[in-house]
């Protein structure tokens, strides 16, 4: 298991999230949450690496030939 | 307390419509900001082109230093072509400055955003993001949020069609989807900067500007596509309106664009020109091809080819340099002269009536303080834009009265527009010069920290 880093966050955030955690459930504490909603938003990023797949450069090379750019 | 500041982006906007009113009655509360507002005439870099010009914007870096002259590149010793997207902007842009200062930022529709990084704020990706099944925002999650309350998002229209009347109900449904998603974001999230890029506005423009500009050489009434321009305006300008009264009153408006627009007089088959110079050896006979065909590396004779080119609002072109291409021909000591020679002629080059052109012939280095990433030999404009050079070939003349990709009626132009109105008073008002689009970026750091 990774280590564990010490955040700090806003009290009224902090707050906000531990009610939303008690009344709609799915996490079990705030940490949780954060941790969660960290990895879901860096996700995107990590999947894209460097760019484009070749399909998606292919689409798109398409589109600009078709918009006179190239 | 630094300034809110939303900033409206017009692609290819001019200032002859935004500022002296060619606006066929479109923009009626824009002009009465436009008035109140600091203006600038927006001179665009080298290229004009919508990529790099809204990143130079945003950065505040010239092309060279981006490494960044248009969508494609290549890479020394290949014929091919890559397309940049926004993991190739390594420089800080403004919403990256306004995450550092502790400030939230909104970005909507500036390319190249895809696909999206991370920002203090929320990003929709722009017209070169691959499709809407793709992960084209940040946070990621905001994507179907936004889909859900406004349906699903459209990059792109297909305009480049004789079916003018479905290009022109194709520009106003992705017009409407993107006013309806910025009205969402911009009154729903928090921001203290939001960039949006709308780029319908080029679409209409080249698609309908010889409808519309009566100085278009070809130019045409048409009971129908005539009004699509003044139409596509007046649909900005009520949005707008609506859209400014929901925000808080002190807030700063910018409305700016990349580039301008005017007509297209034609296009020039620079391949066809080079071979015809002896500069390019080609294996096939060019006029015997059908019109339109792209330049394939085996259609050239290599061994004894001197440069080649690729067209688009301008051109870019390659010398056949021995030990940076694969069949290189030119000797490196030969090089510059190559190039002397090469941009002499190009300089020559006279219109189909044999009137003196403006053309401009280029090195990267002439242009930029610095020269990053894979730039051409050469980057040509013919005639200062009006002519548009045409890369394929198939033609039985050198020029071509349309674009060689299909119906277009416009070219760029170098000035665009850049106008500040701040209701508070405290940015002066009137017209203020010329501004390099690389100098915006200085200038909107200062509004932002500027006092009320």
């Amino acid at each position: 298991m990774a280590g564990k880093k010490c955040v700090e966050i806003r009290e009224d955030l902090y707050e906000k999230a531990k009610r939303f955690i008690e009344e709609q459930g799915g996490f079990q504490s705030v940490e949780e949450l954060v941790e969660f909603l960290l990895e879901e938003a860096l996700s995107a990023e990590e999947a894209s690496g460097q760019g484009m797949s070749k399909e998606d450069e292919e689409k798109v090379k398409e589109r600009l030939r078709a918009l006179g750019y190239i | 307390m630094p300034r809110r500041v939303f900033i409206l982006g017009l692609d290819s906007m001019p200032p002859r419509v935004l500022y002296e009113g060619m606006d066929g009655g479109g923009f009626q509360y824009l002009r009465s900001l436009v008035d109140e507002s600091r203006r600038y005439l927006l001179r665009s870099c080298h290229p004009p082109i919508t990529v790099p010009a809204w990143m130079v914007m945003y950065t505040g870096k010239t092309p060279g230093e981006l490494g960044i002259y248009g969508f494609r590149h290549r890479r020394p010793g290949e014929f091919g072509y890559y397309i940049v997207n926004s993991r190739y902007v390594r420089a800080e842009t403004l919403w990256d400055w306004a995450g550092r200062h502790g400030l939230r930022a909104g970005v909507y529709g500036v390319p190249p955003t895809y696909p999206p990084k991370p920002v203090h704020g929320f990003m929709v990706t722009d017209f070169t993001t691959p499709g809407p099944d793709k992960p084209y925002t940040f946070p990621p999650w905001l994507r179907r949020e936004l889909e859900q309350a406004t349906g699903p998002t459209i990059f792109d229209i297909v305009y480049r069609s004789h079916d003018k009347s479905r290009v022109a109900r194709d520009l106003f449904h992705m017009l409407e989807n993107h006013q309806r998603q910025v009205e969402y974001l911009a009154t729903r999230k928090q921001w203290d900067i939001f960039a949006y890029v709308e780029i319908s506005v080029d679409r209409a423009h080249h698609a309908f500007w010889k409808y519309f500009d009566k100085t278009h050489p070809r130019y045409e009434e048409h009971p129908e596509y005539s009004s699509v321009i003044p139409r596509l305006y007046r649909s900005i300008d009520q949005w707008f309106e609506k859209l400014h009264k929901q925000l808080p009153r002190d807030t700063v408006i910018v409305i700016a664009s990349d580039h301008g627009i005017k007509a297209m007089k034609g296009a020039f088959t620079i391949n066809q020109w080079l071979a015809e110079q002896g500069y390019l050896r080609l294996r096939v006979d060019p006029r015997g091809l059908k019109p339109g065909t792209d330049l394939r590396e085996d259609m050239i004779d290599w061994q004894h080819t001197t440069a080649w080119a690729w067209g688009g609002y301008y051109s870019r072109v390659f010398i056949n340099l021995r030990g940076r291409e694969k069949h290189g021909a030119v000797e490196p000591k030969y090089y510059e002269e190559t190039l002397k020679q090469l941009r002499r002629d190009i300089e020559r080059i006279r219109g189909p009536d044999g009137e003196q052109w403006k053309n401009m012939a280029y090195r990267p280095e002439e242009l930029y303080p610095e020269v990053n990433g894979d730039p051409p030999d050469l980057m040509v404009y013919l005639d200062d834009l009006n002519w548009r050079p045409a890369g394929t070939l198939g033609w039985q003349s050198n020029y071509l009265p349309e674009n060689d990709r299909g119906p277009d009626d416009a070219v760029h132009d170098w000035i665009g527009v850049f106008a500040v109105y701040d209701p508070e008073g405290t940015i002066g008002r009137g017209d203020a010069g010329t501004i390099d689009i690389h100098r915006v970026r200085g200038l909107l750091e200062e509004i932002i920290l500027s006092k009320k």
